[in-house]
């Protein structure tokens, strides 16, 4: 299994993860997953699961002048949204300590 | 904006948007899916990254990724679709009421139907496959030339096969022509003004306008039939191509 399928699912928990901690637009999202060394994928694969989360009303957009002249779109948490990133960190702790467990102690 | 883009990334934004339109997508989300990766590609392109990394390998799997999460907005086709049918028929009873007085079999109107919604489904793969796969600029004009072409080539096996098989026939008698003419000509001013584009009246002046000045010059039938084929389909293709690019940069 390549690490970009392991990835599915779990990324959209470390997207809400950043977004909750500031509100960010499409680059700087992608600039901090790198970051945090997910750099396997490539930048755009946030847009479709963005667009998604507007849908599933887990984040909100809004336009703001930005210095470099067009507008840019920044993203925050909705409530909806807040909540669903407890439901991950909750389901990945134990899921971590699952994978750990299964690995360590056979 | 734009201008400080590459070439590689204008390219791939003007297919999205092409991809996107010939799927039906809501117009403001593709403004602002297409603005939001325009704003990505600068900002990515100023620290020396390409489009392939914002994008991947395959550019095609990238947009249809992209198209699945978008909201389908179907009313924007129907409304194309309207407007075709609507066109053929305005263009049929324009062209036959010069003629006579206006009388269609059912094989006709069945055919033009048929004829209408065949030409709209092809522009619509045509849009989607010149979006998806990067072709060359004469295989894209040859493919555009050639579905442009399609509609003239069904109407002339219809006009045949009207002749061969017998089907009822609807006379419109002289005040009915009379009528049919004032309703057309008043359909497509309203519609024009109503879409606020001229883009009906003008391809229909291209559709009679050769059959009108060939009247008056003295040439074979043959050459007449080609020459307006040409001017015709070959204007429509034109003026299509010139308003695509002008509401393209009207957009950014």
């Amino acid at each position: 299994m390549s690490s970009t399928q392991m990835l599915k699912g779990i990324i959209d928990g470390c997207i809400l993860a950043i977004i909750h901690e500031k509100e960010v637009y499409g680059y700087e999202l992608a600039e901090k997953l790198e970051q945090y060394g997910f750099d396997s994928f490539s930048e755009g694969t946030i847009y479709p699961l963005l667009i998604r989360m507007q849908k599933e009303e887990l984040v909100s957009s809004t336009l703001k002048k930005s210095t470099a002249g067009p507008k840019r779109k920044y993203y925050t948490l909705t409530q909806k949204g807040e909540d669903e990133l407890q439901q991950f960190i909750a389901r990945w702790e134990k899921l971590q300590s699952n994978v750990n467990l299964c690995l360590r102690k056979q | 904006m734009k201008h400080g883009l590459s070439k590689k990334s204008q390219t791939f934004l003007e297919n999205l948007r092409l991809y996107l339109f010939s799927n039906g997508k809501d117009e403001k989300e593709i403004n602002a899916i297409v603005e939001e990766l325009e704003d990505h590609l600068m900002e990515a392109e100023a620290r020396g990254k390409t489009v392939d990394h914002i994008v991947g390998e395959s550019p095609k799997q990238y947009m249809m990724q992209l198209s699945n999460e978008m909201t389908t907005d179907t009313k924007t086709w129907v409304k194309f679709i309207i407007l075709i049918l609507f066109g053929a028929l305005s263009y049929s009873i324009l062209t036959n009421a010069v003629n006579g007085q206006l009388s269609y079999s059912l094989l006709e109107i069945l055919g033009s139907i048929m004829i209408s919604l065949i030409f709209i489904i092809a522009i619509r793969s045509l849009f989607k496959s010149v979006a998806a796969n990067s072709l060359s600029k004469a295989k894209e004009f040859t493919l555009f030339y050639v579905v442009g072409l399609l509609p003239i080539a069904l109407f002339v096996g219809l006009f045949y096969f009207n002749r061969l098989i017998e089907t009822p026939i609807f006379h419109f008698g002289s005040i009915g022509t009379i009528l049919a003419v004032v309703l057309t000509l008043g359909f497509l001013i309203g519609m024009s003004l109503w879409t606020k584009t001229w883009v009906m009246l003008i391809i229909l002046a291209l559709l009679v306008f050769p059959d009108f000045l060939f009247r008056y010059i003295d040439i074979s039938p043959e050459t007449q039939l080609i020459l307006s084929t040409i001017l015709t389909f070959g204007g429509i293709s034109l003026y299509l191509y010139v308003n695509h690019k002008m509401s393209k940069q009207q957009t950014n």
